[in-house]
């Protein structure tokens, strides 16, 4: 992969400054101009953390010789947290020992550079810990993804489902989850080809995204099957959403086979208060495994949703 | 140390880039040493290893490497006092010859006519 195409990937990245000195914010905002990346500053440790929190910068330029929390301190703070400790840390310091550079180093930095700055060789260590950065990410990203779907993969529903479901049960918030099946799928791939049926499972896919809100976690289960975790939602509510994907596979067309119309079916289950349920992820999944063998014992191409305890649903037709 | 000729500078005044440093660098400078001289007279150690701590840093890539070194001599002397440091007179000298070096080169600001 070349720089050309990691740039691409992110255009162009935030670089987080953290330096007392306005001498230094001032010659790297200069220095790095003519670099594709988007520089912000702060001005002490503490102040840093809390941008670096909020802006998620893609690489982080760290001071040690500070007032109110010096460099260290800082970065032993980045890297206890999880929602910054996969930012890489470029230490630079004034101090050039080299006991400083090994605790940075045990820290968890990622390169150490002294300053005064020679210039070249900022702005290649610089270079060089992006795309380190962008590679990692991309990493992260590729082994979370299904390939042909662009979703979520099978991984990373287990993972995500059962941290989900307990955040849910602790918050006493609604929690839903949904399985899809398109029906028939076997019959697709037969008669039209397996190309065909990939454009299908992409095609669905997407209509899912669209359906969803950014809360709502998509991922492809295996196969033709698909499956939805839905915080903050309610049964009901989860059952509208599955309905208008329902309804909208149903109204897709298909370049390889327009008279062949392909439908899905849909088990939900779920609660409106997660401290109710008293039971584990797996048997929630058996739970919505049984109401899509319900939909598809029905007649298909529908779907069926319930509270996890059994109560059926009152859905409101309206709007 | 020999004083550098003030009209000097480590950066090509010629290049833009480098000349909105240089430029940056000395209109900053009068507030240094006015701070570096305020700092001395309460006898504030502290604000004094610091700001020489970042003119030490800072200073040569502004294109002012003397100034760089006059810096780095202050900072080292308050390091060698320490905590026992109360006694200023023993950095007089490095205090005095970075303020006067800064001074000609604010004396001598080409941005400023």
């Amino acid at each position: 992969m070349t720089d050309e195409q990691l740039s691409q990937l992110e255009s162009p990245p935030a670089v987080l400054l953290i330096d007392d000195s306005e001498f230094v914010h001032r010659i790297l905002d200069s220095r790095l101009r003519s670099e594709s990346i988007s520089l912000i500053g702060e001005y002490d440790g503490k102040a840093g953390i809390e941008r670096a929190i909020q802006d998620q910068p893609a690489l982080i330029l760290l001071d040690l010789d500070m007032p109110v929390m010096d460099g260290f301190e800082a970065l032993r703070l980045l890297k206890d947290d999880p929602v910054t400790r996969n930012i890489p840390v470029i230490v630079i310091s004034g101090l050039n020992s080299s006991q400083d550079k090994v605790t940075a180093f045990d820290l968890g930095a990622v390169d150490f550079i002294t300053k005064p700055f020679e210039l070249t060789e900022l702005r290649a260590r610089v270079r060089s810990s992006l795309k380190m950065s962008a590679l990692l990410r991309m990493l992260e990203q590729k082994a979370q993804i299904d390939g042909l779907s662009g979703l979520y993969n099978r991984a990373y529903f287990d993972d995500r489902f059962q941290e989900e479901y307990d955040r849910s049960m602790r918050h006493g918030q609604p929690f839903s989850i949904a399985l899809i099946d398109l029906d028939e799928f076997k019959q697709v791939n037969d008669t039209y080809g397996h190309p065909a049926g990939d454009m299908v499972i992409s095609g669905v896919a997407r209509l899912i995204l669209q359906q969803c809100r950014n809360i709502d976690i998509a991922c492809r289960y295996g196969g033709e099957e698909f499956v939805l975790i839905m915080p903050e939602t309610t049964p009901a509510q989860a059952f509208t959403l599955c309905e208008r994907i329902r309804a909208g596979c149903e109204a897709l067309s298909w370049a390889q086979h327009p008279s062949r119309k392909v439908t899905l079916s849909c088990g939900v289950i779920g609660a409106d208060d997660g401290n109710s349920i008293n039971s584990t992820p797996q048997a929630l999944f058996e739970m919505v495994d049984r109401n899509l063998y319900q939909a598809k014992q029905n007649g298909r191409n529908q779907v069926k949703a319930s509270h996890f305890d059994g109560t059926p649903l009152t859905i409101s037709k309206a709007g | 140390m020999s004083v550098p000729d003030p009209n000097t500078f480590s950066l090509d005044i010629n290049d833009p880039e480098d000349a909105e440093l240089i430029e940056y660098f000395l209109g900053e400078l009068p507030e240094k040493v006015d701070f570096i001289n305020d700092a001395a007279d309460r006898v504030d150690l502290e604000s004094l290893r610091r700001i020489a701590h970042q003119l030490k840093g800072a200073a040569p890539g502004f294109g002012f490497p003397s100034i760089g070194s006059a810096a780095k001599e202050l900072e080292g002397r308050i390091r060698e006092l320490g905590e026992s440091g109360e006694d200023i007179s023993s950095v007089r000298a490095q205090i005095e010859s970075l303020t006067s070096l800064c001074q000609s080169y604010i004396s001598s600001n080409p941005f400023q006519k």
